[in-house]
């Protein structure tokens, strides 16, 4: 029987928040990709979109505001052969979170990593997260926003995720078509997914990106995938995708703006250093003798230290 | 053959080679047969500042160092004017002939206020400050100065280069000659430590024999040590013992952000993440070695080997101070979600950035408290190098255990310390895997069936389960229901109860030395082996001491520290920081006030000879508490 993605723990998000819409993409995506639901993992950061996790029929850990990343890569380098997804807010990846955002496209680790973008501190109260422009006030705002925005697209490519897209929750369709390339892409991805606050954020709502957006994919010329064959295609490109990213108040787009496959991920860097490192991974390799003594020689181990 | 207690020090510019001299020099003591110990210390500098090592040579295994020195070698002439206070009667002085006539006021590397106080002691005595003052006023003290050509010697032999990259090698050589090592065994030393560098190895050779060639000429040599009996036996560190105990303790996981004292470790792991297995078929079990991550923060070296421990791995990160403030936050999480994690927390001088190369023992307290709200936890701490091995394997255990933080402090002062370890024994401490669940049918990560408190265990990739860093159900699901979340805290701290029902007491504290006593020494971390060594001292003047010595400080070993405490005639704290920090805690938990205290936190390592002079200072009731200022 197919196993289901979504456990029957209630949901506690607003009525109308964009999150419902994420999670029927990903459970969807996670039921059409035919997975051992075992190899399977989720790692949440802290706001409504850290309270994914406890939704799925999957494995998953809730963690700390802004460490999803870092989790998540502890969880994968550990066990290279499961499927690590990061869900976390703006807040959370791109304010607190952000240096661990910008490592992790440095390491290409192989996550793929769902951000929740509602452009307000949700679980706070509706404060302004990174995403909200410059001069913007929304609800809960005592006076307009006095920073400016981060761009979520750019700032992925230019720290070299592997992978960089964007949906919307209100096409669950082209959200899980997304989805499931991230996470069959093996190095690390980036999917932006617009996310209307209907609570707080009361300026980027369903309607203001429906009147936005425009698929990528609708463009018969658009071709984001790098490969080794197209390898001289690499830079063209990248300044395609960053230049889409770079799109906004008036026309939005959505679809994949970037996917290159000739970057080696993290695991794969290692295994260079540990041969067996994919066929004997640190989670599964034997410590210990049956009677619970080392397997260690410490003495040829630590050679070069000892006098004879 | 008289008994051999030799104490030196070599200093010289940090980036001067003193980390080889030291090598060299211990390594040729070694092969001789002798038993060597040392430590480091060293500015927060790349290149240039003061540096040195202090060492002890024995016949037996050293357990602490002292002044005066034996032999002061100083590669410049920061290091005469930094070590005027640590020659006494007989110390041999070796240094440079050039040096001579060097100003104090021309040493760009010696800071303004270490200059000023050497300066004030020279004027004050009638010396004039500079190299010849200060030797004079060594030589005044009993010091036997040796004036040496460096680079003539170097340049006899060595054609090619800067003369100077020699001088650690020739002074090293010179120290070795006089104090009447056979030549063969400073060969031996340059030959394995250039190992990878061979082609320096004929030229090194070179100037060995000069040196010893110059000091036979010279007539400079005293007594020959013979050759020893000796077994093969470990040279190591703080560092490496604890990286030894994590590998043969099954860590397949270590993550860390670059901090002194506390990176070496994760280097020196994945330096030998290509294991040797005790047996063949051991081999075949365990191939697939160790993961090693530096990572963007302590923020992340902390979340990711949490993360990595979700799968069943045992994992750990290692740093100090400020990196361990980072991580507080995610302590409290592996506190919270019951996450088997081992942090190794190397003490430097803080507050702040500190001292960042010098020792310390002002964690305590912080390693207690680490984290906000409530939690058990488990803080250990090493006392000696061998300690550290078998230490390192402990904390992975009870980690699993108890799944709960385990916290393993090491001093500075360990972490760079030098010591020869006879042996390790591989049957010492076991490597015991905590409580797992197979079947995933109803797995309840967080069951609150279990009577010591411990639910069995799941891992991604084999169980399905959620985790939260807020309250929860047996689920893993967020609960603020008051009935749940009074049997989930009541549940995380029964497992510390089990874990004091459970762990000997002789690994949480021990009575050194005998039990009916005058002085009741407590202690903890590195001055562990120089109070012994005082107690031997005490004993040869008719005074009787024991060692009160803390290894475990949570779960705190209450009624044994309170009984040996109340019956003790007189106790006496001692402690590398200012407030007692142990001292304290032994109130907290017995209530039991130590009056009599030994402090220091000018971040140098405490020696055997000030220790002592303070403690009969408390023993002729002078005062209640000592401040130790020795170290340059
Ligand atoms: C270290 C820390 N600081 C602050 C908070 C409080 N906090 C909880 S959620 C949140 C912001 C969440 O915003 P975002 O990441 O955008 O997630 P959203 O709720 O919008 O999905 C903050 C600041 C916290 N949990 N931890
Ligand atoms: S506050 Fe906003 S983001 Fe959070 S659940 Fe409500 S609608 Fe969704
Ligand atoms: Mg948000």
């Amino acid at each position: 029987m197919a196993h289901n993605y979504r456990n029957d723990v209630a949901i506690d998000w607003c009525p109308g928040c964009g999150d419902f819409g994420i999670v029927s993409a990903l459970t969807q995506a996670l039921g059409e990709l035919n997975l051992d639901p075992n190899d399977v993992i989720a790692v949440s950061g802290i706001g409504c979109s850290g309270k994914t996790p406890h939704y799925l029929n999957i494995a998953g850990v809730h963690t700390l505001h802004g460490r999803a990343i870092p989790y998540a890569t502890g969880v994968k380098l550990a066990n290279p052969n499961l499927n690590v997804l990061v869900t976390g807010g703006d807040g959370d990846l791109m304010s607190i979170g952000a240096g661990h955002f910008v490592a992790e496209g440095r390491r290409n680790t192989g996550l793929t990593v769902i951000l929740y973008d509602n452009a307000v501190y949700g679980l706070t109260k509706g404060q302004a997260a990174p995403t909200l422009a410059l001069g913007e006030q929304t609800k809960s705002l005592p006076r307009p926003n006095m920073f400016s925005k981060v761009n979520p697209i750019a700032l992925a490519l230019t720290s070299g995720y592997t992978f960089v897209a964007r949906g919307f929750t209100s096409d669950i369709k082209q959200l899980k078509e997304i989805i499931k390339k991230g996470m069959q892409h093996e190095g690390s991805a980036l999917i932006d997914v617009l996310q209307p606050c209907p609570t707080y954020n009361n300026i980027n709502t369903m309607d203001w990106y429906r009147n936005r957006v425009y698929k990528l994919e609708d463009e018969d010329s658009w071709d984001p995938i790098v490969t080794e064959d197209n390898v001289s295609s690499l830079q063209e490109k990248f300044t395609k995708a960053y230049n889409k990213g770079l799109e906004w108040d008036e026309k939005i787009p959505t679809g994949v703006f970037f996917d290159n496959r000739t970057v080696p991920p993290f695991t794969k860097r290692l295994e260079k250093n540990l041969p067996e490192y994919f066929s004997n991974p640190p989670s599964s390799q034997v410590i210990a003798s049956p009677d619970g003594k080392t397997l260690v020689d410490p003495v040829e181990t630590f050679r070069d230290r000892v006098i004879q | 053959m008289s008994k051999v207690d030799i104490s030196l020090t070599i200093g010289g510019p940090q980036g001067g080679g003193i980390d080889t001299s030291s090598n060299m020099v211990s390594r040729a003591f070694a092969y001789a047969g002798y038993n060597v110990f040392s430590v480091r210390e060293y500015h927060s500098n790349i290149k240039g500042r003061h540096s040195y090592t202090h060492m002890r040579v024995k016949q037996e295994r050293p357990r602490s160092l002292r002044y005066p020195l034996d032999v002061l070698v100083a590669l410049d002439s920061d290091t005469i004017f930094e070590h005027i206070e640590d020659v006494g009667e007989n110390t041999k002085i070796i240094y440079d002939s050039s040096f001579e006539g060097s100003e104090l006021s021309k040493a760009r590397m010696i800071t303004n206020d270490t200059a000023g106080r050497i300066r004030k002691t020279l004027e004050a005595n009638g010396y004039s400050p500079d190299v010849t003052g200060s030797i004079k006023y060594m030589k005044d003290r009993g010091g036997i100065p040796i004036a040496i050509p460096f680079s003539k010697i170097v340049t006899s032999v060595v054609k090619e280069g800067t003369p100077s990259r020699y001088y650690n090698t020739l002074g090293s050589a010179i120290t070795l000659a006089i104090s009447g090592i056979d030549r063969e065994f400073a060969e031996k030393a340059i030959r394995i430590i250039f190992a990878s560098k061979e082609k320096v190895v004929p030229s090194n050779i070179d100037v060995v024999g000069a040196a010893y060639e110059f000091v036979e000429e010279n007539k400079l040599n005293g007594i020959h040590l013979e050759k020893r009996e000796s077994k093969e036996r470990l040279l190591i560190t703080g560092n490496d013992g604890s990286a030894i105990g994590k590998i043969m303790g099954g860590l397949r996981f270590q993550t860390y952000y670059p901090i002194t004292p506390a990176s070496d470790e994760s280097t020196i792991i994945e330096e030998h993440e290509n294991i040797k297995w005790l047996s063949e078929e051991h081999s075949k079990l365990a191939k697939g070695g160790i993961v090693v991550v530096q990572t963007e923060d302590e923020l992340a070296a902390i979340t990711m080997a949490i993360g990595a421990a979700l799968t069943g791995v045992r994992s750990s990160t290692a740093t100090s101070g400020p990196g361990f403030s980072l991580m507080a936050e995610a302590i409290s999480f592996a506190g919270m979600d019951e996450v088997p994690l081992v942090v190794t927390l190397y003490q430097r001088g803080g507050p702040s950035t500190g001292l960042p190369t010098r020792n310390g023992q002002s964690d305590l307290l912080f390693a207690l408290n680490t984290g906000h709200g409530e939690f058990p936890r488990i803080v250990l701490s090493s006392g000696d190098v061998e300690e550290c091995v078998y230490d390192a394997i402990k904390a992975l255990n009870y980690a699993q255990r108890y799944q709960l933080p385990v916290i393993h402090l090491i001093d500075k002062n360990l972490a760079n310390t030098l010591d020869m370890v006879p042996n390790i024994d591989v049957d010492k401490v076991g490597v015991q895997n905590g409580v797992r669940v197979e079947e995933n049918a109803d797995f309840k990560r967080y069951s609150l069936d279990n009577e010591d408190g411990v639910s069995p265990m799941g891992v991604f990739g084999k169980n399905i389960f959620w985790m939260t860093g807020d309250e929860h159900d047996e689920q893993g699901h967020v609960t603020e229901d008051t009935e749940i979340r009074d049997r989930m805290m009541e549940k995380r701290f029964k497992k510390i109860k089990t874990a004091e029902k459970e762990i000997p007491l002789e690994e949480r504290v021990e009575l050194l030395g005998s039990k009916d006593a005058d002085v009741t020494f407590v202690t903890w971390g590195s001055q562990k082996g120089p109070i012994l060594d005082v107690i031997d001292d005490l004993a040869e003047e008719g005074i009787k001491a024991n060692l009160l010595y803390l290894k475990m400080f949570e779960p705190f070993p209450t009624n044994f520290v309170r009984d040996v405490l109340t019956k003790a005639r007189r106790v006496v704290n001692v402690e590398s920081n200012m407030l007692g920090q142990a001292s304290r805690v032994i109130e907290q938990h017995t209530g039991f006030e130590i009056k009599d205290s030994i402090l220091k936190y000018n971040g140098r390592h405490m020696t055997e000879d000030e220790i002592l002079r303070a403690v009969k200072n408390l023993i002729g009731a002078k005062e209640h508490m000592v401040v130790l200022q020795n170290g340059a």
